[in-house]
């Protein structure tokens, strides 16, 4: 069954930069613009792993993976932060990586890879 | 809530986490914001010839010195300025945590933003990676308002405030602390949390090995601040009593990490009873220096029109 990932970042270049490359390697792609509408589309979606910006003009990253951290069944969904700011890899602790942008889409595959699969 | 907040910076990358959140906080409550910079030190009283914080060189002070250092720091927050919110920039000369001061009180400033360490010189041995700068320790000592320290950039990812942990060790002084984080969690309809950490590394639990010890003074510890916090809370029901044993500060910032803590608010220094003669505790001090999110040191009961 095809995996599916779900890309939260407020910037439309990224969401769509990021959505080619999970569509062009066999992804179903699925959209947030923040965290506050994060939320509701993980409960559409049920994605398999999330991408996620830290900051956010409406909601921060963190904050929402606080709420998704506490609503099953998705409380254990893989996170990769993706981020421009310094230090974001102390931002969520159990996040499966944090990645600074610019960053290299190859690394970013490997991760999403080993982490749900092909 | 806050009106009036003041930024007080070296305009150097150690102070990009606490502008990020100066900035945040100020656009997202609708404050007032002030930056301030003290750029020079006077090398003898009255001298024309200042030390300049940043490089540690001799300049001469003339008028048009004073334009040109704020000129620069509305350029190093141009971006933040354009983005957030209006702001008063101030430059001037002095010892840095006397004029922070002063310019706090004569705006009846509310809440003081600044980072952990204003130095750029990378520290170089791990004693003094984990010492709190010498401004912070005089603002904090002596400052009539709550200051926000922010020690980490990680402690800066935050957009608001709706999780706080106050760490109580029973003093009079959280008493304050106390008193001001409910108020904070009452305006931002925030959750508390009520935490204490009972040292096992020095005091009386320090050679106990008997849990059943350890776990009795937790259940007491508990009571206690049923008693003497929760008993003031009058039906505000979204707070939840924690008490762990350990080492205070590393309990706090596992505590604070673990939930996901938008605030930690703690008393200055609560061994010293007066709270000019208090330095930053070391509990505090560590947890600034050590936690994924800004930490408010409150060393003076917070003035009414905060409430």
């Amino acid at each position: 069954m095809t995996k599916k990932i779900m890309i939260v970042d407020d910037d439309p270049v990224i969401r769509k930069y990021l959505e080619n490359i999970f569509k062009n390697n066999g992804y179903k792609t699925c959209v947030a613009k923040d965290g506050s509408e994060g939320m509701d589309t993980v409960t559409k979606e049920n994605p398999d792993l999330i991408t996620l910006d830290i900051e956010m003009p409406e909601e921060w990253g963190p904050r929402f993976y606080r709420k998704l951290s506490k609503t099953k069944p998705f409380n254990n969904i893989p996170v990769i932060v993706i981020s421009g700011l310094t230090g974001n890899r102390y931002a969520i602790h159990k996040a499966v990586a944090s990645l600074t942008k610019p960053f290299d889409k190859d690394v970013l595959l490997k991760i999403v890879k080993d982490t749900i699969g092909e | 809530m806050y009106k009036k907040i003041l930024f007080a910076t070296t305009g150097t990358p150690s102070c990009d986490a606490a502008a990020r959140v100066a900035f945040d906080m100020a656009k997202r409550y609708n404050t007032e914001l002030f930056t301030i910079n003290v750029f020079g030190i006077p090398s003898r009283s009255f001298s024309q010839i200042l030390i300049d914080i940043k490089t540690g060189n001799e300049i001469d002070h003339h008028d048009d010195h004073n334009a040109k250092v704020k000129n620069e720091l509305e350029e190093i927050y141009q971006e933040q300025i354009q983005n957030y919110t209006p702001c008063e920039t101030v430059v001037t000369t002095g010892i840095p945590h006397t004029e922070i001061l002063r310019l706090a009180r004569k705006k009846e400033i509310d809440l003081i933003v600044m980072g952990a360490r204003t130095s750029t010189q990378e520290k170089t041995s791990s004693v003094e990676r984990h010492i709190a700068g010498s401004t912070l320790q005089g603002v904090a000592r002596s400052a009539r308002c709550p200051v926000l320290i922010i020690g980490r950039a990680a402690a800066s990812f935050w957009g608001g405030i709706s999780n706080i942990v106050f760490g109580t060790d029973f003093s009079k002084a959280s008493n304050q602390a106390f008193e001001f984080a409910f108020n904070l969690t009452k305006i931002f309809n925030a959750s508390l949390h009520l935490f204490h950490a009972i040292d096992i590394s020095s005091g009386p639990f320090k050679d106990t090995i008997n849990q059943e010890v350890i776990e009795d003074r937790i259940r007491e510890v508990r009571e206690m601040i049923r008693k003497r916090y929760v008993s003031k809370m009058k039906g505000y029901n979204d707070y939840e009593i924690n008490v762990w044993e350990g080492i205070p500060h590393v309990e706090i910032v596992k505590y604070a990490r673990e939930n996901f803590a938008d605030l930690i608010v703690m008393a200055h220094h609560t061994k010293k009873m007066v709270p000019e003669e208090a330095i930053l505790g070391s509990t505090v001090e560590q947890v600034v220096l050590r936690s994924n999110a800004p930490v408010i040191s409150v060393n003076h009961p917070v003035r009414q029109k905060n409430k």
